[in-house]
């Protein structure tokens, strides 16, 4: 794939999924991230031992790869001034700063816009926060799950209001993977408009942002009209949408009991392919269904026929009975189909890295974006430091000063 | 045998090489898989036999420490056998972060 980003160097100040994954995304690219973690307790992220009750292999973590795919991981303890000096030159040498440490801990740790501009007037200054950088909260810290997935509005629009509570974010680090997204877009963006006119911005990003962004549409026409016309039905076999009334705009189970989602959302050319392929051509000689009028008007009461259709065969035959129908339908995968999924495999949108431990490659979805047609190719994530020393003999450093900043603490 | 930071030695038994990122003193033999390690510039026609109970392997990025002498090796090619100085098994240098869960 062509390296967008080919020469970028961004320097890394930020720990867990939603800032660190942005780098990840920058490296897909082809940029240099340097990633600072603490010489001896590494990125935060790193502590996770358990996830949905399951151990955590360390070396094969995809809680670390996701995130932190193709960069150097150099260990220095920043509240040292020597660290601190180091940072500062290993900025001078970069086009972008990218962190998540809230403000009171940029000012105390004096990697703020301000310190970091310093040491290089140039720099582009990328902030992720929890809650945006103004405003009474912008001291408080937050996940997705709270700031993006709950207070954003998502999960109110994603859950029907007849279960007890809000349902939760759809796996690990959904908000955090969208709003790296938006990080590196907006990254992407500064550069392009530093190379235009010499001047750098500060970029930000919030998990609030991001989710609120996400569910933007919903919000927008629910402020227009002042009212909450979007509502999530109790999923029910073959039931019709209110206000739908179209009997191929459902949910249906299948034999084996897998849903299947028609979506055709303007039924009149599609009715005798649809009825076709359903086994359900004697539909088309009754007069309560066979033009799109009437079959709107008869929805509730097509909709059985369909539901029973369906329950005759098994998943697999309708995927494959389905493959040549007209209209729009999807199945709904697991994690572990989607990684099978021809389309996606076609796509490149999963790629292997060599895994350290010397085990099987360790295979990550790469990020959505593709240049030229080529699919992204990236290495592992870094062990906590490995790249420290290498890194700062490449940056110009001597033994005899590596091993005072070693002495002093600096790095580890 | 030459054990200033920044040295670059590899391994007599396997296809693992290091880096000095942390010089020690007084060692008489480093050794992985229970053969000396060589400079990185020498050829190896064949790789030794790595001796029993030596075998816990080597991983890329990973940092080994031995606490007596000092000397800490960075691995920047994996491998089979076990780094020990002067008979001492090196520790795997692991992060400490806090443990959390998810």
């Amino acid at each position: 794939m062509t390296q967008v980003m080919k020469d970028v160097r961004v320097l890394e100040v930020a720990q867990f999924t939603f800032v660190p994954a942005a780098g990840g995304v920058l490296t897909d690219w082809g940029a240099e991230v340097i990633k600072i973690e603490h010489p001896v307790r590494g990125d935060a992220q790193r502590g996770l031992k358990v996830l949905q009750r399951l151990a955590v292999n360390p070396q094969r973590a995809a809680t670390m790869h996701h995130s932190n795919r193709g960069k150097k991981s150099v260990g220095i303890d920043i509240s040292n001034e020597q660290g601190l000096q180091l940072l500062y030159e290993i900025a001078a040498t970069c086009d972008v700063f990218l962190t998540n440490f809230l403000p009171a801990a940029r000012q105390k740790l004096k990697i703020d816009v301000e310190h970091i501009r310093r040491a290089n007037p140039n720099i582009i200054y990328a902030r992720g926060s929890a809650l945006g950088d103004k405003g009474p909260e912008r001291e408080s810290g937050g996940f997705d799950s709270t700031a993006f997935w709950a207070r954003g509005g998502s999960a109110v629009l994603a859950t029907p209001k007849e279960l007890d509570g809000p349902l939760g974010m759809p796996g690990p680090a959904y908000g955090d993977t969208i709003g790296a997204m938006f990080i590196a877009g907006g990254i992407s963006a500064a550069l392009f408009h530093r190379e235009r006119t010499g001047v750098a911005s500060v970029v930000d990003v919030s998990l609030l942002s991001s989710g609120v962004w996400a569910t933007g549409l919903g919000h927008d026409v629910a402020m227009d009209l002042n009212t909450l016309p979007f509502t999530q039905p109790l999923p029910v076999n073959g039931g019709i949408v209110e206000g739908s009334q179209n009997p191929f705009m459902s949910v249906y189970k299948t034999r084996d009991d897998r849903p299947i989602q028609l979506c055709v959302l303007t039924p009149g050319p599609y009715i005798q392919d649809t009825f076709e392929h359903l086994h359900l051509d004697h539909l088309m000689q009754d007069e309560r269904f066979n033009t799109p009028e009437a079959l709107m008007a008869n929805a509730n009461l097509c909709a059985p026929y369909i539901a029973e259709a369906f329950a005759c065969h098994s998943f697999s035959y309708w995927t494959e009975r389905l493959r040549t129908m007209k209209g729009q339908w999807a199945v709904y995968q697991n994690s572990l189909e989607v990684a099978q999924d021809p389309q996606v495999l076609a796509n490149g949108m999963i790629y292997e890295v060599e895994s350290a431990d010397g085990g099987p490659p360790i295979r990550l979805v790469a990020n959505p974006v593709q240049f030229d047609g080529e699919p992204v190719s990236n290495t592992r994530g870094p062990e906590a430091n490995e790249h420290t020393e290498l890194f700062l003999m490449d940056l110009g450093l001597d033994w005899e000063r590596i091993t005072a900043l070693k002495d002093n603490g600096a790095i580890a | 045998m030459d054990l200033k930071p920044g040295a670059r030695l590899k391994s007599a038994v396997c296809s693992a090489e290091f880096v000095v990122v942390r010089a020690g003193t007084g060692i008489d033999e480093l050794s992985c898989g229970g053969a000396p390690l060589v400079a990185q510039d020498v050829t190896i026609e064949a790789y030794a036999a790595i001796a029993a109970g030596l075998d816990g392997g080597v991983g890329l990025g990973k940092r080994y420490l031995d606490e007596t002498s000092g000397l800490e090796l960075l691995a920047s090619k994996a491998g089979l056998g076990s780094l020990t100085v002067d008979g001492r098994r090196m520790a795997p240098k692991e992060a400490k972060p806090l443990p959390s869960s998810d």
